[in-house]
């Protein structure tokens, strides 16, 4: 059994990659297996920082060859070392598994002695543990830059998810910051795993590869690039890599370096990031609509909010005609108020006092909606703006509780849609 | 006024559906401790499967999937859970159409609020549940859910745990769900006794070092977890207890 320091050590390192959900696979318990997959996913329990715990997130080795310089377990860094064999993952995983603490594994590895070294005891790793341990749940296994594609396709029909870390938005930063992994590194594999899922999907194979398919994530803050640049590679990775989610995280210093700035990024950024990101897959935003190359999300509106002031001329709108797509730019109103406002309206002409025992916030959305022709807003736009922005200190000193109700963010947790 | 008593099973609420439907002013429950005033009657249903046929035939006309729905409902702790189901039966026979996404009336609000209260303490608790292995391999969970939920969970961990024994043990009905490796059944359990295998101790504490390590201390954030992880389920969580 592994002992609890190592536990500490490893565990530790894995806990800035952002991503835990467990959603998308439906992998069916084998005869006399242990697990299954549960494609909502499910969240087992919520440490005081407000993020869910799904997977057991743990590095194979903390021992390092590569030097990146944001990271606390790079070559030069004077810290702790340890590293778990397979058998111990495996028996540690199951054991949480049965118990309930954990939806799946969560397997990520620094670079020890060569990447292809390093991804061979990943991969020998998930294999005994889908083999010889017959395990069905969930695992999210991290790909190694440079390493053998024929290693990582191996892995890749193994695993519910893989994800390689972007890192940093640009190819300019990443030289900087991590030189020895370069943007082919990373964008290659990538590129191969959609092949890969792409070919069984075409031609109706068994869906074998990462049926999870892939993330990835950035870290925001540690380089200068703006939020445009960092929306607009964002949006080519959901097109073009098919990319099931992009996560962001703020940077925090946890290392000193000349290289890098000595204050965080602010979760307020991050939460901007996340909110245009929602408007580009669930929202039918265009990337330019939000925000323009080279400048930043605004601080004070939200993403929708600062849409829909630049946009006055298209609004109010009818709460009664308006269609499905209008309904979901109106701030305030989300995709599931959209969606129940158009199957009520169905039975009954809505009014405000109707939107309001749906439970729809009108705090935002009067400003952009009439109810029968009714009106509610403000008179002039200097008073929209007014009322929108202490409407928005509000939401930023509840210490950014993402979502409104418990339901949307726990789907939202778990990437389920 | 009249109060009709239910015994709790689905038939005898549908009974009383059947008397109630006529009266104007009535109240349907299975709750003992109900609030009685001067003026009320009380009539003792019992269950009669004529009856109980008759209106969930007459729902399924109006919404096939209405049954389904009341039955879930039902499973709520919710002390007027009876009275909310008849308002909703009440609109589906009034219109004798699907009324569940007429959110204009505010018996079909209740409903819908009753109805995603059970299905969300389904999924939370999918998560939350935790068991423990006892000395001879049987995994225990004890629990207390707002909600008649164990058979649901039973079948949701009967089909993950496959070749495991385990039991779903809901304190506060006093009731169980006991899978044995091939097939699972839900029965009365008062108290139970476990003796713990000698490997229970040492994962447990594992497990609190892991949900201690992995919380970044920087970026605290209470309101949050607490929202997502009500207090109420804590006391059967090893990390927060």
């Amino acid at each position: 059994m592994i002992d609890e320091e190592r536990l500490e050590i490893l565990t530790e390192s894995a806990k800035y990659d952002v991503s835990c959900s467990s959603s998308g696979s439906r992998r069916h318990n084998q005869a006399g297996g242990l697990g299954n997959g549960s494609v909502g996913g499910i969240c087992q329990s919520f440490t005081p920082d407000g993020r869910c715990i799904s997977l057991l997130k743990i590095l194979m080795s903390n021992e390092c060859v590569y030097d990146c310089e944001y990271c606390p377990n790079r070559k030069s860094a004077d810290v702790r070392r340890a590293r778990i064999t397979p058998d111990e993952i495996c028996s540690l995983t199951i054991n949480f598994y049965k118990r309930n603490y954990i939806e799946g594994l969560f397997l990520s590895s620094a670079v020890f002695e060569t990447p292809n070294k390093t991804m061979e005891l990943l991969c020998e790793t998930v294999l005994k543990l889908r083999k010889v341990y017959n395990f069905n749940g969930y695992i999210h296994l991290k790909g190694i830059p440079h390493a053998d594609e024929a290693l990582i396709m191996k892995a890749a029909k193994l695993v519910d998810r893989m994800s390689y870390n972007i890192e940093l938005p640009s190819e300019k930063s990443l030289k900087l910051l991590a030189p020895q992994k370069t943007k082919q590194s990373l964008l290659l594999p990538m590129k191969s795993l959609k092949d890969a899922i792409d070919y069984e999907k075409f031609n109706k194979l068994r869906r074998n590869t990462l049926p999870a398919g892939q993330t990835t994530q950035m870290i925001v803050g540690a380089s200068p690039e703006s939020d445009g640049q960092i929306l607009k590679l964002t949006e080519a990775l959901y097109r073009n890599m098919n990319m099931k989610r992009v996560y962001y995280s703020s940077y925090i210093p946890v290392v000193q370096s000349s290289k890098l700035p000595s204050v965080g990024a602010g979760l307020l950024r991050e939460h901007r990031l996340y909110q245009a990101d929602w408007l580009i897959r669930f929202y039918g935003f265009d990337v330019n609509e939000i925000c323009e190359e080279n400048e930043n999300l605004s601080q004070e509106y939200d993403p929708k909010c600062a849409w829909a002031l630049r946009n006055m001329h298209l609004f109010p709108v009818e709460i009664n005609t308006a269609p499905l797509e209008t309904l979901l730019r109106v701030p305030g109103i989300g995709a599931k108020s959209a969606y129940k406002i158009v199957e009520a309206r169905k039975f009954a002409k809505l009014d405000f006092d109707n939107l309001a025992k749906m439970r729809i916030v009108l705090k935002r959305a009067k400003h952009f909606i009439t109810c029968k022709g009714k009106f509610y807003g403000a008179d002039s736009f200097a008073q929209v703006k007014t009322s929108l922005l202490l409407d928005g200190r509000s939401e930023v000193s509840e210490q950014l509780s993402m979502f409104s109700n418990e339901a949307t963010a726990l789907s939202a947790l778990t990437g389920e849609i | 006024m009249k109060i009709f008593i239910c015994d709790g099973t689905v038939k005898c609420f549908y009974t009383a559906v059947f008397d109630a439907y006529r009266e104007k002013e009535c109240v349907i429950t299975s709750d003992d401790a109900t609030q009685l005033s001067l003026d009320s009657e009380i009539i003792k249903v019992v269950a009669n499967n004529e009856k109980a046929d008759r209106v969930e035939k007459g729902i399924k006309k109006c919404d096939s999937e209405a049954p389904y729905d009341i039955e879930f409902a039902l499973r709520s702790g919710d002390a007027l859970k009876e009275q909310i189901c008849f308002g909703y039966i009440k609109k589906l026979l009034e219109r004798k159409s699907p009324v569940k996404k007429a959110y204009n009336l505010p018996e079909v609000i209740e409903f819908n609020d009753i109805l995603h209260k059970v299905s969300f303490e389904v999924h939370r608790l999918k998560g939350f549940l935790r068991f423990m292995e006892s000395a001879d391999g049987v995994l225990y969970a004890p629990y207390s859910p707002d909600n008649d939920i164990t058979d649901l969970l039973t079948a949701h961990f009967a089909e993950r745990l496959k070749s495991e024994r385990f039991v779903i043990h809901d304190l506060k009905r006093k009731i169980a769900g006991m899978y044995n490796g091939h097939e699972w059944i839900t029965g009365y359990a008062g108290e139970a006794e476990i003796y713990l295998s000698e490997y229970e101790r040492a994962f447990e504490t594992l497990w609190k070092k892991y949900y201690k390590a992995v919380n970044i201390e920087s970026r605290p954030h209470e309101k949050q977890m607490k929202g997502y992880m009500p207090v109420r389920y804590w006391k059967h969580l090893p990390e927060k207890k």
